[in-house]
């Protein structure tokens, strides 16, 4: 039987390389051995997707491989989530994201979600072609602490200005941080219509995240 | 003075004209804002579907001053739609989009069915036009194509279609054969119809998504194999590419379109350094262009012509509420620089 580094390295190597099915195997052999299942998620699954964002970062990976490799992580996750010990998700930070109205271009958005959740942040997704009152709907209802938004398009981008408007309506901007990111946005976009940060990446986006909220 | 379509047709040749060109092709993109609508009352989403429409809304770029070109259609759906995508129209600022996708897997290719372009909005664009031929002499005509990797991405989930360019490779290359093929038949019945050149924007097939691998084995490709298989008379083409260039510069340089154009995250100076004997396309921020004022635009036009630049561009698709002055300043900077040139020259 493999020791628990052994199968820790099998489930983090296992994300990197996109093996789907090794992973699911690796992990299921984990729980059989009775180790920890939060030790699994973090030091395995986690340790792989954050070694995949490097080498995404160092332009080795690129997109099309961090969708396989947290295609791989979520298989891992369906087996060893179910073990985990009760804790309310209470403790964990909520975000809210999409792709603003008129747009149906969602991998950035996709990438972004994966690593936030990856990161530990609660996500609620509302998809794509999302119309801009639901974001400030949403984010009342679901007490988060920031919203994405995102877009590919120029002729979209106006809508990311106007769930801005909305939330300071709503009496709820105070409260919420507001992150923006896709093709044609730039951090001096973000900075004309009062977005509270953009980024470049997804990668990029976590940092983001932790340090508009002092994580 | 040379006209646009004379201007336009020296330098896809690569030969040394008056001043560079200054043209925004249409498709993807977009050219066309809502006061630009409101000047000759014509509106989408009613543009995108009534070919008399479509052709007088693409006249009025040339005529308001703003581009040396007509181009249409105004979005990237049709193709994906004519093989069976649901697609909402859009309203007057929100361009048309796909809402429904046909299959689900490359594997299923078998259940598409090939563009008609006897029908539908295929049929719109190649009677768009036909009008622009007949009522137009010295302007050049685009017609634009959806790329072949954007097209994939439409008719099936982007996500899914990326994955399996790996899981499945091989069906992945049927998949492509079949659009491609789908696209050769719509740009010849273009070129057929009157075009003058073919504009191909591949906005999913970039560098960063797809990395060299892929970007090469599937993007250059079936963007080549396309471009093989257009017709040997028209003026020329172009393919605009998204995104950073700088993991790809030499699997770009091996696409064989007349003109390559980028956006705006990729200097003109590098694009330039990076490829010498290349006819080369854009980049005027569509930032400045929206939210800047003509004297910013006219610098920026006046930076892409030095940095190498040999067609003035937008960088991407413009926004619907980019003022008018500001998009008429692309050409009104470069038509200045060369009458202040003439005049010293005399």
């Amino acid at each position: 039987m493999s020791s628990k580094e052994e199968l820790l390295k099998r489930l983090s190597d296992g994300v990197v390389e996109m093996e789907e099915d090794d992973v699911a195997e690796a992990a299921q052999e984990y729980l059989d051995a009775g180790y920890l299942a939060f030790d699994g998620i973090m030091e395995g699954l986690v340790d792989g997707m954050n070694r995949a964002s490097e080498l995404y970062e160092a332009e080795e990976y690129f997109v099309t491989d961090v969708l396989l490799c947290s295609d791989a992580m979520y298989a891992g996750l369906d087996i060893l989530r179910p073990h985990l010990p009760e804790v309310s998700g209470d403790d964990k930070v909520t975000g809210v994201i999409g792709v603003v109205e008129g747009d149906t271009h969602d991998i950035g958005k996709n990438l972004v979600k994966i690593m936030l959740e990856t990161a530990g942040f609660n996500m609620i997704d509302l998809g794509r072609d999302v119309p801009l009152a639901r974001f400030v709907e949403t984010a009342k209802e679901e007490n988060a602490a920031f919203v994405c938004l995102s877009t590919l398009m120029t002729t979209t981008m106006g809508g990311m200005e106007t769930v801005i408007r909305l939330l300071d309506e709503a009496g709820i901007r105070d409260k919420v941080k507001v992150m923006i990111g896709g093709g044609p946005i730039s951090q001096k976009y973000a900075d004309k219509i009062g977005a509270d940060g953009y980024s470049q990446n997804a990668v990029e986006a976590v940092k983001l995240a932790k340090r508009l909220l002092n994580i | 003075m040379l006209t646009p379509k004379e201007r336009l047709k020296m330098i896809l040749e690569g030969r040394q004209a008056d001043r560079p060109a200054c043209i925004c092709p249409g498709g993807m993109m977009n050219m066309v804002t809502s006061e630009l609508m409101d000047r000759v009352k014509v509106y989408m989403p009613e543009a995108h579907t009534d070919a008399r429409q479509m052709a007088k809304l693409a006249k009025a770029v040339y005529e308001e001053g703003c581009f040396e070109n007509y181009g249409v259609p105004f979005c990237m759906t049709v193709e994906a739609e004519e093989m069976g995508a649901k697609v909402d129209m859009g309203t007057n600022v929100y361009e048309p989009h796909v809402t429904g996708y046909v299959i689900d897997s490359v594997s299923e290719v078998s259940k598409l069915k090939p563009v008609d372009l006897a029908a539908g909005r295929a049929k719109v664009v190649l009677d768009a036009i036909r009008i622009l031929k007949k009522e137009t002499a010295d302007v050049p005509i685009v017609g634009n194509l959806t790329g072949p990797i954007s097209t994939a991405g439409s008719v099936m989930e982007p996500v899914t279609f990326y994955k399996e360019l790996r899981k499945k490779n091989q069906e992945a290359h049927r998949y492509m054969e079949f659009i491609t093929e789908q696209l050769i038949a719509f740009g010849r019945a273009q070129i057929e119809a009157g075009a003058d050149l073919i504009a191909v924007s591949d906005p999913s097939g970039t560098g960063e998504i797809l990395g060299p691998k892929y970007f090469k084995e599937f993007a250059v490709t079936y963007i080549n194999r396309l471009l093989d298989a257009l017709q040997e008379e028209k003026m020329g083409t172009i393919v605009h590419i998204c995104g950073q260039m700088s993991p790809v510069y030499k699997e770009v340089n091996e696409v064989k379109s007349s003109a390559l154009s980028f956006d705006s995250i990729v200097p003109m100076k590098e694009a330039r350094e990076h490829l010498k004997d290349r006819v080369l396309m854009g980049n005027v921020s569509t930032y400045a262009l929206e939210f800047g004022d003509p004297e910013r635009v006219k610098m920026l036009t006046r930076s892409c012509v030095k940095s190498g630049s040999d067609i003035i561009s937008p960088a991407c698709g413009l926004g619907m509420k980019s003022p008018l002055g500001n998009v008429q300043a692309i050409l009104a900077g470069l038509t200045e620089e060369e009458e202040c040139r003439r005049g010293q020259d005399q």
